[in-house]
């Protein structure tokens, strides 16, 4: 203890103090559910303080699923802290020396580089951080409707880091990060800007953040859904799956891509089992899904014009806290816009499922639940039918493996489970909660012929 | 053109290069996609970017997984690039559906596969950004267009890449 009170004493006359008598703190840490400890630096503390970044504080991470789980609860805010911290451990992982090969050096100079790994970290850091940032007020994935023609929230990240207000943030830092670098990594290579050109290097480091089979977005929320929607469908061994994480050759062309090594490949298969099971029972739940439906016919009258503002300034300050409040007044006054699917959402009495997509009736009609609907619609009127239909985006999840002998194979080929995970994809149809009695009887007696006789031919 | 009738031609495209012995992969049905849609100029409506392993479509990789889950296409027995795309039988009763379709790009989809179908991945990654070097630089000559594919893609040789410009150029000949 003494010989301990020593050293602080030495210390702190050999490196000065402060006037106040405290020793400045660079590194911060704060409780996290999925992860224990986040830490970060005094610079990610003044982007974590930001305007941008505090306004994910209410931002629901899965917006009105709460309703259905009542757990899932929690915001964009916690999701944007855990990727930056994935992002980090993953770069620190993948760049360490006896994990690159001569090749991979070879493509990526950057690597070698102690001052470029010390800026790129930095960036990727700060692009996790940053990710979310243009989400709309309940994540609202409707966006095609709910913002003007050419924005997504991408767009709006983006217009974000790149603005005055953050860009002050990245120009005070050392060393000072490109804003375009911080925008290449947080959007990836789809959603980027127009003309904005990814080295291979930045292609690499975007993958880390947004890659659709290792991503760590992925990895952390679901890791943290499932934990806050008390399911166990999205928990797969994620230390494993980073400790094995290595930048590796393709096999067929030797590009440069996030892959694993051999021993990982059960944690990847895991995560991406995961992901098929927490899109099924809890992002595609039915329920869930006609309260997004029901939030956007909301939406759509009570905003101006029936959109979103993508000026930046109106844009910080909508949050679902300003949509609850107007949801709320909307369902107990019938003069406000919105009232009838503000009070579906809030009084519960939200549209119910009469169809929902199955095997036998593709093989008839391969878009059997349109047809439904558009019968329906016609027989019970447009008001009181809505249709939802979503399929998994992505391709297969091809990504590289090092095999003990030094070689790489490509996932697919060594992976039997993941050839057999199935495409992910829901259609719905839903009628008023009224009409229900009677649209099922309805159904059971038409559904044959309106299966068969909808399928469409408009050949040229 | 509305997604059914994509998905018809997608399909026989992919009947078609595995008739010609391809592997038929997501990356063949990608770079055969690309000269069917940018050389052909079948209005297939996606946006391709020269992305990794050369011209690539985010638009169709969605489109090839929802075939998969509508169960146009089937994944085969795994081989060096994953598996194989594989037309099922609900696949050839839309392409039924479509015949008007069908027989107006079906010279296209034929000329595709017959100038791609033995292709190995590595081959059509050259090829196509051989052929996406054409369409930025269609003026400049064999050598300073090989030289471009080299500059974008170092792992192909200079050589490679001249081989590759010069079997671009044939294909687009045959094609006029």
């Amino acid at each position: 203890m003494l010989l301990r009170l020593l050293i602080i004493c030495v210390t702190l006359c050999a490196f000065g103090m402060p006037k106040s008598g405290r020793i400045p703190k660079h590194d911060h840490e704060v409780r996290d559910p999925i992860h224990v400890f986040i830490h970060f630096d005094s610079d990610e503390r003044k982007v974590i303080d930001s305007r941008p970044l505090q306004r994910l504080r209410h931002i629901h991470q899965l917006a009105l699923t709460y309703l259905i789980y009542p757990g899932a609860t929690h915001k964009r805010f916690e999701h944007s802290l855990g990727v930056m911290d994935l992002a980090g451990k993953v770069f620190d992982i993948v760049t360490k020396e006896q994990n690159l090969s001569e090749d991979v050096r070879k493509l990526l100079p950057e690597v070698n580089q102690d001052k470029k790994r010390t800026y790129w970290r930095s960036v990727l850091r700060m692009a996790a951080l940053c990710h979310d940032v243009g989400h709309l007020p309940f994540s609202h994935a409707a966006e095609d409707k709910l913002l003007p023609s050419g924005w997504n929230h991408e767009r709006l990240t983006a217009e974000i880091i790149l603005s005055n207000e953050m860009n002050s943030i990245w120009a005070g830092m050392t060393p000072p990060l490109r804003p375009e670098d911080i925008v290449k990594l947080a959007v990836g290579r789809r959603k980027a800007p127009p003309g904005m050109k990814f080295s291979r290097w930045e292609e690499i480091l975007s993958e880390i953040i947004v890659g659709d089979a290792l991503g760590v977005d992925r990895i952390d929320y679901l890791l943290r859904d499932s934990h806050h929607a008390g399911v166990s469908y999205g928990k797969f061994d994620h230390h494993r799956l980073l400790d094995t994480l290595r930048i590796l050759l393709t096999p067929a062309t030797s590009e440069p891509a996030l892959g694993v090594e051999q021993g990982g490949l059960q944690s990847a298969e895991a995560l991406i089992i995961a992901r098929y099971l927490i899109y099924s029972q809890v992002y595609f739940h039915p329920v869930r899904r006609i309260y997004d439906i029901h939030l956007c016919d909301f939406l759509t009258q009570w905003l101006t014009a029936g959109k979103f503002s993508t000026e930046l300034e109106v844009h910080l300050s909508m949050t679902d806290n300003e949509v609850t409040a107007g949801l709320r007044e909307a369902a107990f006054d019938s003069t406000k816009p919105g009232h009838e699917s503000a009070r579906r959402i809030i009084c519960r009495e939200h549209f119910r499922v009469i169809y929902e997509r199955n095997p036998s009736d593709l093989q008839i009609n391969p878009e059997s639940s349109s047809a439904i609907f558009h019968a329906a619609q016609k027989n019970f009127g447009a008001e009181c039918v809505r249709e939802d239909k979503y399929t998994q985006k992505g391709g297969s999840l091809d990504f590289p493996v090092l095999q003990r002998d030094g070689s790489c194979e490509s996932s697919l080929a060594l992976s039997e489970t993941l050839n057999k995970i199935p495409v992910f994809a829901i259609d719905y149809v839903f009628v008023r909660p009224e009409k229900r009695p009677e649209a099922e009887k309805w159904l059971e007696e038409k559904r044959d012929a309106i299966i068969k006789e909808g399928r469409k031919k408009e050949d040229e | 053109m509305n997604r059914l009738k994509q998905d018809a031609l997608l399909s026989e495209l992919a009947d078609q290069l595995r008739r010609r012995g391809s592997w038929c992969g997501e990356t063949h049905m990608q770079k055969a996609t690309y000269f069917l849609q940018d050389l052909r100029r079948v209005p297939l409506g996606f946006e391709y970017m020269l992305y990794k392993h050369g011209p690539f479509s985010f638009d169709l990789r969605d489109e090839l997984t929802a075939m998969r889950a509508d169960g146009f296409l089937d994944l085969s027995e795994r081989g060096p690039y994953g598996p194989s795309l594989v037309p099922t039988r609900l696949s050839v009763e839309l392409r039924n559906d479509f015949p008007k379709t069908l027989e107006k790009y079906g010279s296209d989809i034929e000329f595709v596969s017959d100038s791609l179908g033995n292709r190995n991945v590595a081959e059509l990654e050259k090829l196509a950004t051989g052929l996406y070097v054409y369409f930025e630089h269609a003026s400049r000559s064999q050598v300073i267009r090989a030289k471009i594919l080299h500059d974008l893609k170092p792992h192909i040789s200079i050589s490679d890449s001249l081989e590759a410009i010069k079997q671009v150029d044939a294909i687009v000949e045959r094609s006029a």
